[in-house]
């Protein structure tokens, strides 16, 4: 640990981190699969778990905090999946499909 | 038990109201028995406080100024302290000697009257309270007291004039009673605020001493004073407040008694008595009262003559002596006020009670329905007989030596001597009237008359109690009778010893008034058992005087002009206002603005996922920048 904090600057990992936060954006906004939604919103979890740990190892390294906090997102993120999985597995057997955009009954 | 102890009294029937009112339907008899338990307690602790109070007289004499007794009620320091307290003298002791007694006979008379009725334990807890608000209302040392106890008499009269809820005319009469009185009332309340204000304290007493002592403005103290009689005025039907009292014959024909002889209209008598010396510092002051006095006793008489309802007969001659008791107070003879208070209370409830002990037995009211009941109900016959030839003022009966006291106090004052005389042989007449009607003659229908009969003693023993004390009473006037029952005078000596007023009795006048009084009962009898051809002819020579009695001098009729005139266009422009202003705009308005907002954003719900979470990114890029534009 001490190696990686000296050899790469604060920065590499917050880019990183950004990096996929945006694309997991991106694939939230442009994909209709439900399925692939899900996995960009993945993404952006991932990449605010990296800036978690980064500034963790890099602000205060003994507290181990920003570990934690990763390890907890692991397992809602793992809840999550297999709720909005259970769901969209629901939807298609409802429908036949996974399609975001032709699930729309919910509006005004 | 002494006179310190008198806050007991309302207590008692105060608490068997609310047990009553609480626990009614699930006590045996409906919890008559603790009404009556309750009146008959407050009777046996008035009689050791008039025990009480003969001893103080006994050592103290003419020093003797009454008892007070107080607690803090609430204070806030430095600016007000409210006491709750009682003040007892001998008006009081006289008071309550009265309410005590005929509120007792008449919850023992009610036992029977109102058996079987359906509302019987809401009547028997208003009646108590009715009875603990009079008896709170004169045993009051302060002003706040009085005016709370003063509401709940009009308030417990509302509820029992109106007893018999189905009927229309009893909840017009009850609304009518209370609306009349309250008018006045207004008056009383914005007077003791204005004597607050002036003296800094609610106690009576003090009032008066602040008042005797010139600490009160004159135009204050005059505004006071009038806004004090007309609370008066109203609460004792006086002219031109008088129009309720007829008609509050609606209730229960013993609520008519405790109204008319001991509680609801005696009330303002018994302020006037009260605030005397307060009412004697203003100019014209005594002079307002006895001209309204006067007035009502001249009205009433006229009006009681021409009238059928065997009770509105007994109710007019109410506002007759409650006039004579104004005129008393008038000119300066408070004693004979309460003289003519103390014995007018036995008689008017026997007089009462008589009449519904008729309608109990008849189910008819209208005398022009009744008839030679003489023989069929004897002691109803004559006890009634006693307490309306009392009323008409015949000798040695309680009556007579009321009315003589007020007319010896009238001496000096001639014009309204002349007024009252002319009067006596008027009452004299619509008194015998109304009892040859009744009792004597041929029965006019007889459905009814056959099924008459004597009530229950219930109904017959407070009536014979009544009508012996209607013979006595009057006798408590000489220094003699009044020393053999331990008092050191007849009761006029013993009410305002600072003003001593020991009976004297003006033979002339006493025979001047019997004269006037035996010619009113020759009338009648001629009138009315001799040529019974006489009152359809007089009817027919006097249509016109017959139609303005008859129809109450038309007041009614202009006091219902004004309100359809004057109060219900006032009460359109408010209405339109409710209905336009606050209701359309004020309530309605936002309820449609915020439906409408909610049409014009519900379209957001497009139902489309890439929408909302669109939505989220830009609102979080907003907030964002927004975040770093302020940090830089």
């Amino acid at each position: 640990m001490e190696a990686v904090t000296q050899q790469i600057p604060l920065e590499h990992f917050l880019a990183l981190s950004a990096i996929l936060f945006s694309l997991g954006i991106y694939g939230v906004l442009t994909r209709r699969n439900a399925v692939l939604i899900l996995m960009s919103v993945e993404l952006m979890l991932n990449a605010a778990s990296i800036n978690m740990v980064a500034f963790a190892a890099y602000a205060s390294p003994e507290l181990f905090t920003g570990m934690i906090f990763a390890i907890f997102i692991i397992t809602v993120a793992a809840a999550e999946v297999g709720l909005a999985l259970a769901i969209i597995l629901r939807v298609y057997r409802n429908r036949g499909t996974a399609n975001v955009d032709e699930v729309s009954d919910l509006k005004w | 038990m002494g006179m310190s102890d008198a806050w007991l009294l309302p207590l008692l029937p105060a608490a068997a109201f609310v047990a009553l009112t609480l626990l009614g339907p699930y006590l045996p008899r409906r919890g008559d028995w603790i009404a009556v338990g309750a009146i008959g307690g407050v009777f046996v602790l008035t009689l050791l406080i008039i025990a009480d109070f003969t001893d103080a007289l006994a050592v103290q004499g003419e020093a003797f100024a009454g008892v007070a007794n107080s607690i803090q009620w609430l204070e806030v320091p430095g600016h007000l302290e409210l006491r709750l307290g009682i003040h007892v003298d001998a008006v009081t002791i006289v008071m309550l000697a009265v309410v005590s007694f005929v509120g007792l006979m008449v919850q023992v008379y009610s036992l029977g009257y109102m058996k079987g009725d359906s509302r019987y334990g809401w009547y028997y807890a208003v009646i108590s309270l009715f009875i603990a608000s009079m008896l709170a209302l004169v045993l009051a040392d302060n002003f706040l007291l009085l005016y709370f106890a003063w509401e709940l008499v009009g308030i417990c009269s509302y509820l029992l004039i109106g007893h018999y809820s189905h009927l229309r005319s009893a909840t017009e009469a009850a609304k009518k009673a209370f609306i009349t009185t309250r008018l006045g009332d207004v008056g009383l309340l914005i007077a003791i605020i204005l004597l607050w204000r002036e003296t800094g304290t609610f106690n009576i007493q003090e009032v008066i001493a602040a008042a005797e002592a010139g600490q009160i403005g004159t135009e204050i103290l005059t505004a006071s004073v009038v806004l004090l009689l007309l609370g008066a005025m109203g609460k004792s039907a006086q002219f031109p407040f008088h129009v309720w009292l007829p008609d509050a014959m609606e209730g229960p024909t013993p609520v008519s008694a405790l109204i008319h002889a001991a509680t609801m209209v005696v009330a303002g008598v018994y302020l006037v008595t009260r605030m005397l010396p307060l009412i004697e510092l203003v100019a014209g002051g005594p002079e307002l009262l006895l001209a309204i006095g006067l007035l009502t006793v001249f009205l009433s008489a006229t009006m009681g003559l021409v009238m059928t309802d065997i009770k509105r007969v007994i109710a007019y001659s109410t506002i007759n002596s409650l006039g004579l008791m104004f005129v008393a107070l008038g000119v300066g003879a408070p004693a004979a006020a309460m003289v003519y208070l103390f014995t007018h209370a036995f008689f008017k409830a026997l007089l009462f009670l008589g009449a519904g002990s008729v309608i109990h037995a008849t189910e008819r009211q209208d005398v022009s329905q009744l008839g030679g009941l003489w023989s069929k109900m004897p002691i109803t016959g004559v006890t009634f007989a006693i307490g309306a030839l009392s009323m008409a003022g015949l000798p040695f009966l309680a009556g007579f030596w009321a009315k003589d006291e007020i007319l010896v106090s009238l001496l000096d004052n001639r014009a309204a001597f002349v007024l009252v005389l002319v009067t006596l042989p008027l009452t004299a007449m619509y008194m015998t009237r109304v009892l040859i009607l009744t009792f004597f003659g041929e029965p006019r229908d007889p459905e009814s008359h056959e099924h008459a009969h004597e009530g229950s003693p219930f109904m017959t023993v407070p009536l014979i109690l009544l009508a012996a004390l209607t013979l006595v009473s009057g006798f408590v006037v000489f220094d003699q009778v009044g020393k053999a029952m331990g008092f050191p005078g007849g009761i006029g000596e013993i009410i305002f010893l600072e003003r001593a007023h020991s009976f004297e009795f003006d033979v002339a006048v006493g025979i001047g008034s019997t004269l006037l009084v035996a010619l009113g009962i020759a009338t009648a009898w001629f009138a009315w058992v001799a040529r019974p051809s006489v009152p359809a002819r007089s009817l027919a020579l006097l249509r016109p005087v017959h139609d303005l009695w008859a129809n109450k001098y038309y007041l009614d009729d202009l006091y219902q002009a004004v309100i359809d005139r004057v109060v219900l266009s006032i009460a359109r422009v408010v209405a339109w206002f409710d209905r336009n202003a606050v209701n359309d705009t004020g309530v309605d308005g936002p309820a449609y603005a915020t439906r409408y907002a909610g049409y014009l954003m519900k379209f957001q719900q497009t139902g489309k996922l890439p929408n909302y979470a669109l939505g989220m990114v830009i609102g979080v890029v907003t907030l964002a920048l927004v975040a770093f534009s302020l940090k830089a």
